[in-house]
């Protein structure tokens, strides 16, 4: 019986999660090109629903009665598979992310996350890495030069980000004395750890907008220059799953910045779960903004910042951290 | 350690200016609802005009069609009766058409013109192929004085030979006059 | 030879070369409006001024009036000199209309070029402008005197070039006119070339007026197949219409011009009535079709009553891959040797004209212009082959002499000595001639054949033309280059050997003599060549009338036009049991036929084709198939549905559909190989090398004609019947217009056609008690005619002319009539 009451929860809270979380993803779209609009003294969409609120119903509509094309030459079933790796792991990162306390329902304690695993901020990690194969297949598949240049752009970039972002994180496991997500936001239910770590923050921030692969790190799919890159060939839905891919996953980051850095969701006055949403909202909101004002890097560029800068100012971090918890 | 500092400076004025921006009216003119009236000289939807007495300036010279870059005008010219020569036929693709307004520079007559209307959108491509009655309009255009005929020195109904604007009487070569 | 220097570059030219064409030679164009290649220099337009640095000469001076000499140093880039072309073409711009969007020049015209090299673009001159009427010129041409620039090429090509008198100069100074005296059409059936040399639209082609722009067109070299010269032309095309042709250069055959026959005859190409579809019983099939059941009806007619059932008639004026096909065919399948000539005695003389046509007597048409005696043996040049008189008169121009010995008192535009010989009295004159030329000769000193020849000669009786013929032979006996002139067209087989005899004896006399022969049509050499001249259509329909064939093929052939007895020849096609019928044109055989297959014309898919002088040129393919744009939109606005095929496009080339028809692969190839075999020029086809610009003579003479070898007692017999038995001869005769059966289609030139009439001289109607004007009715096969009585002076006596042009143009070429025979119609 408790078994089946916890099964129900799970899949209570799976449907929940599931739910918002592409739901935000859709609207994140609308955000972002309302937001960037305004930054560039437009207005962005405004023609369907009210404000353009139903754009991403006629985005989704129009995507998926798009034809979905395969190139004759591509490796078909790796190029079908392609994007939905990328998708699931985006959507399962969110797992581990705790939304709040752990709340009592009928005499059970129901804890406010998905599943909390001890190594948690491992498994973040593991999906990130596994992410970037649906970048690198899909375009290794494609058949195409484009696609080809952009998937290994893809692999490098964030292999090598990957390094900071995990090396910017050793701090605050050393602070928090864990790797579950968990137990890292209970660490934070005084001060958030950014004050603590604002050098960890800067290279956690950077790490994660090059990991999502958003300007000014989108290399892999630089319009101008590759074509869209990865996703050249892809059309219809499948391209669309490469999108929500891609907005799930600056969510996933924003929650993760919250989680690390801002307290996760600690806050006064508001439920812990509006506070996670005010913290994931307003992240986002600054990639928008890093998006709208920067130009993208060129690729010696990136590699130079990831290699010669971020990797080495995380090192010095942790030694400094650690030499201060002694 | 300068250069760090101008570099965040530099970065600190882009997210500035950027976040400027927000509070920014958009210069967005939403366009079905507010149409921006439009300078008379901007180029859009082509027409065929006609001389100040009425008739079609256009006189099928080719000289449009020779200097089109998509090769979107085509004709037939033909002579009328009264020595006049005009267009059996005048086709031009709209659909094919870049409005780089080349055309209108070549006419020697002022015939052809391009003008601010844009809006001529059609589902179905072979609507957009504009025949000779769809270009024709009832006005002179932007030149409302000149008549091709006047000046050309042919015999037309506008003026046989040596009634045209500065020209002689025709010579009788059959005098033995000096 | 000068060695001068031009704008930096040296270059060494004949003596006598002008400084413009040696500048042309280093690849600089002089701008010039009055010099033309042809026609030559007279400094009238000043366009051409260069800046003479060194030498002889200094200062601007006019480039093509001065020759290149040693020593000059020359530039046409000088400042002064480009200031002054620059001041020049503002000056001649000051009477020039403001009608470039409505002249048909516009596009390809000399001044408008050289106004916008020069750079002047705004008008200075406060003025107004001089103006002119202009003329009515006829079909041809349109007139528009105010664009003239004065630069006299065209009075100087009508009147010296092509020796016309109707156009001209008047007036002087500023109002200088070039017309006529009063409105009316060109006499000069070469009137044509005067919009391909005027340098700007003062005359445009009146049959393509407002067609297009030179730029639209597709321009593509081609031959003229409307006589048997083969002149070069390019076709202009637009809209899968062929729109305009204009001379094209060939130093061997046509020079700069062409006739009009030839530029205005392209009509029959653009026809709405020409047939695009195949037709079973005259009702329209699929080409795939049609071939299958056509190739199975004849298998079962050959199986049935064997492979000499089967004929073939094939075109004259067709490609030789055409012909090639028809004679190849024929061969392995065993049916008669194919029919190209319709009558027996035409298809003799061409035999003989090519068989004769040694290397060493061989001349082009231009070679002709450097001839300085010139003797024409029953030929009209300007009714056969126009271009031939315009060659002869250059070489009349340049101090030649020309005679002319023939029956019709030929029109032509040259100075010329003319002997008016009956048809049937033409041999014995010619024997007379040979007799003059070998008086002072000991006949011991030439081969034993030839010896036997003049001695026969020597007892022919004496001539009316003695006198004549004896200068005639002086002249030859003194001549540096003589050339003798035979046409095909009224002459005997015998004239024609004669001719040739005469050439081999100049020979053995040690005179280079030239021998040029004109013949019925286009490809007419290679007709020869490939068919047999026991062959013919005469034979052929002989042979369905008794039922030996029951099979015809006809290829491009227009058997109603050309076989006049069209009863017999219903009657004929009705006896057969298979008709099949490949041609281009409509032709009422092609809805009587059981197979009607289309075929091209030369503009679709071009072809080889050999020139009277056995001379090989190909021609490209000039416009892609298909109905006209014109027609299928009607007039107005093309059509608006898109369709991947061209309406129209069936036609094939005819020995395409031949070796279809006979279940052969359509390869072009073994045509190729087998026409080398029958000109034995391996390799000359199917070899790397392309056939070059000017053509290349692979019709080599045949041995087994034997020459000085001729029937004198039949050539006095033919002599006496008219004047023994008092019969008159009714010679039927081409004319420029409305002979030719193709450029019988084109209406401007329809216009041109002279009406049908006899013609006499006035001792032989005097003698049948005819007046000019009397109506008079012929009693000939197969019916009689009607026809007005016309007086032509120097006609010779008891000859009739009948000019072959609509309503009858009689295949057969004489006929010996007695006076009652000749009956004049009395006015209602």
């Amino acid at each position: 019986m408790t078994v089946l009451l916890g099964f129900l929860v799970l899949f209570a809270k799976l449907a929940v999660v599931l739910g918002v979380l592409l739901f935000l993803a859709a609207y994140l779209v609308w955000v972002e090109r309302r937001f960037l609009g305004r930054l560039q003294v437009r207005l962005g969409p405004n023609r369907v629903g009210l404000f353009g609120l139903l754009q991403p119903l006629a985005d989704a509509i129009k995507l998926i009665t798009k034809e979905d094309t395969v190139p004759a030459e591509a490796d078909r079933f790796i190029f079908l598979l392609a994007p939905a790796v990328v998708a699931v792991t985006a959507l399962l990162m969110f797992a581990v992310v705790p939304f709040g306390p752990d709340i009592t329902l009928g005499g059970h304690a129901i804890p406010m996350v998905i599943s909390d695993i001890n190594i948690g901020l491992l498994f973040v990690f593991a999906l990130s890495s596994l992410g970037i194969y649906g970048v690198a297949l899909g375009g290794w598949a494609s058949n195409s030069k484009f696609s080809l240049l952009g998937g290994i752009r893809g692999a490098a970039q964030m292999i090598s980000y990957e390094l900071a972002l995990g090396l910017s994180l050793v701090p605050i496991v050393m602070l928090a004395r864990s790797f579950s997500l968990v137990d890292i936001v209970n660490a934070q239910s005084r001060i958030p750890f950014i004050v603590a770590q604002p050098v960890s923050f800067v290279i956690f921030l950077l790490s994660a907008m090059a990991e999502s692969k958003r300007i000014p790190f989108d290399l892999p799919e630089a319009e101008n220059e590759l074509g869209a890159g990865f996703h050249t060939e892809y059309s219809g839905m499948r391209f669309g799953l490469f999108f929500i891919g891609e907005y799930v996953h600056m969510q996933v980051l924003g929650a993760l910045i919250a989680v690390f850095f801002l307290g996760g969701w600690h806050g006064p006055f508001l439920p812990p779960a509006v506070w996670l949403l005010i913290k994931i909202i307003l992240v986002a909101l600054v990639m928008i903004w890093v998006r709208g004002t920067l130009p993208r890097l060129r690729y010696d560029q990136l590699m130079a910042l990831g290699w010669k800068v971020l990797v080495p100012a995380a090192l010095v971090n942790i030694l400094v951290t650690g030499v201060l918890l002694v | 350690m300068p250069s760090a500092i101008e570099a965040i400076e530099a970065l600190a004025t882009g997210f500035a200016t950027t976040f400027k921006h927000l509070f920014r009216r958009p210069i967005t003119e939403p366009y079905p609802e507010y149409k921006r009236p439009l300078p008379e000289r901007s180029r859009a939807r082509i027409v065929l005009t006609r001389d100040p007495d009425g008739q079609e300036r256009c006189v099928a010279c080719y000289l449009c069609s020779a200097v089109c870059p998509v090769s979107c005008i085509s004709m037939q010219s033909v002579e009328r009766e009264d020595g006049r020569r005009y267009a059996a036929w005048f086709r031009i693709n709209f659909a094919r058409c870049i409005y780089c307004g080349l055309c209108e520079e070549a006419c020697p007559t002022a015939a052809i013109q391009l003008t601010p209307d844009f809006e001529h959108c059609e589902r179905d491509i072979l609507k957009m192929v504009a025949e000779k009655d769809d270009l024709l309009v009832d006005h002179c255009g932007k030149d409302t004085a000149y008549n091709f005929y006047k000046y050309a020195g042919v015999s037309t109904d506008v003026g046989d030979k040596g009634t045209h604007v500065k020209e002689d009487k025709p010579v009788n070569v059959k005098s033995n006059m000096p | 030879m000068p060695n001068l220097i031009i704008d930096d570059l040296p270059i060494e030219v004949e003596p006598g070369t002008k400084v413009i064409e040696a500048a042309e030679r280093l690849g600089i164009i002089i701008p010039r409006f009055c010099f033309h290649p042809a026609l030559g220099s007279v400094g009238a337009c000043r366009v051409c001024a260069v800046k003479f640095l060194q030498g002889p000469f200094e200062g601007v001076q006019m480039s093509c009036m001065i020759d290149a000499l040693d020593g000059m140093v020359i530039s046409t880039t000088d400042a002064q000199a480009v200031d002054f072309r620059r001041h020049v073409i503002e000056w001649l711009m000051l009477n020039h209309p403001h009608d470039c969007p409505v002249c048909d020049e516009g596009g390809h015209c000399l001044l408008q070029d050289m106004t916008v090299a020069g750079g002047h673009c705004i008008r200075r001159y406060k003025g107004s402008k001089r103006t002119h009427h202009d003329q009515y010129l006829g079909p041809l041409l349109q007139h528009e005197m105010n664009r003239c620039i004065q630069c006299y090429r065209c009075s100087r090509y009508y009147q010296g070039f092509a020796g016309y008198k109707d156009l001209g100069v008047m007036r002087s100074a500023a109002q200088v006119y070039f017309g006529r005296q009063d409105d009316g059409v060109l006499q000069n059936p070469f009137s044509g070339n005067l919009a391909d040399i005027c340098p700007t639209g003062v005359y445009t082609d009146k049959p393509s007026r407002f067609k297009g722009r030179r730029w639209d067109f597709e321009r593509t070299p081609s031959i003229c197949i409307n006589c048997s010269l083969g002149c070069n032309v390019t076709v202009s095309a637009r809209h899968r219409e062929v729109v305009r042709q204009e001379a094209r250069f060939n130093d061997k055959i046509n020079g700069h011009f062409i006739c009009d026959r030839g530029r205005y005859g392209f009509a029959y190409v653009n026809a709405a009535d020409r047939p695009r579809r195949a037709m079973v019983g005259g009702r329209p099939a699929d080409i795939d079709d049609v071939l299958l059941e056509a190739r199975s009806r004849l298998a079962r007619t050959m199986a049935e009553f064997g492979p000499q059932s089967v004929a073939a008639v094939g075109p004259l004026r067709g490609s030789l891959e055409t012909q090639a096909a028809l004679a190849q065919l024929s061969e392995a399948a065993g049916w008669h040797s194919p029919a190209f000539y319709v009558d027996p005695k035409a298809a003799e003389i061409a035999a003989m004209a090519t068989a004769r046509l040694e290397d060493k007597f061989t001349v082009s048409l231009r070679g002709i212009e450097g001839a300085d005696v010139i003797l024409a043996v029953g030929s009209d040049p300007v009714n056969e082959a126009p271009m031939l008189a315009l060659a002869m008169r250059q070489a009349v121009r340049r101090g030649g002499h020309a005679a002319v010995i023939d029956s019709r008192s030929p029109t032509l535009p040259f100075e010329h000595e003319y002997l008016p010989v009956a048809v049937f009295e033409l041999d014995v004159a010619v024997g007379r001639l040979v007799n003059f030329l070998c008086e002072d000769v000991d006949t011991q000193q030439l081969p034993a054949h030839a010896a036997a020849f003049v001695d026969e000669c020597r007892k022919l009786p004496d001539g009316r033309f003695d006198v004549y013929l004896q200068a005639i032979a002086r002249r030859l006996l003194a001549a540096r280059q003589p050339v003798v002139v035979c046409g095909s067209d009224i002459v005997e087989p015998a004239t024609v050997a004669l001719c040739a005899d005469v050439v081999l004896l100049l020979h053995h006399m040690g005179i280079d003599g030239k021998l040029f022969y004109t013949l019925k049509s286009a490809n007419a050499f290679g007709a020869a060549r490939l068919g047999s001249p026991a062959a013919n259509v005469a034979s052929v329909l002989r042979s369905v009338e008794r039922g030996t064939v029951k099979a015809l093929v006809v290829v491009e052939k227009d058997l109603h036009s050309e076989f006049p007895d069209h009863e017999r020849l219903k009657q004929a096609l009705a006896q057969l049991d298979l008709l099949v019928v490949i041609h281009y044109l409509d032709i009422s055989l092609a809805s009587r036929a059981d197979y009607f297959l289309p075929a091209t014309t030369i503009y679709e898919t071009g072809g080889l084709y050999l020139n009277q002088e056995g001379r090989l040129q190909t021609a490209p393919a000039a416009v892609a198939g298909g109905r006209p744009i014109q027609q299928t939109g009607g007039g107005a606005h093309p059509p608006r549905q898109y369709n991947r095929g061209i309406p129209g496009d069936t036609p094939q080339e005819a020995w395409r559909l031949l070796l279809q028809l006979c279940g052969e692969q359509p390869a072009r190839e073994p045509l190729l190989h087998r026409l080398e075999d029958t000109f034995a020029t391996p390799g000359a086809l199917t070899g790397a090398s392309p056939v070059p610009p000017e053509g290349m003579r692979v019709g080599h003479a045949v041995n087994g004609v034997a020459p000085f070898h001729h029937d004198w007692q039949a050539a006095l017999a033919r002599h006496e019947q008219l004047s023994r038995d008092g019969q008159m001869l009714l010679v039927t005769v081409a004319q420029t217009f409305g002979t030719e059966p193709l450029s019988c289609r084109s209406p401007w030139l329809e216009a041109l056609t002279p009406p049908a009439t006899v013609r006499m001289a006035l001792e032989t109607a005097t003698q049948l008690q005819l007046a000019a004007g009397d109506q008079v009715v012929l009693d000939i096969k197969p019916q009689p005619l009607t026809l007005p009585v016309v007086i032509e002076i120097g006609m010779a006596a008891n000859v009739l002319a009948l000019p072959r042009v609509a309503p009858h143009r009689m295949a057969r070429r004489h006929f010996l009539l007695t006076r009652n025979r000749i009956k004049k119609v009395d006015a209602p």
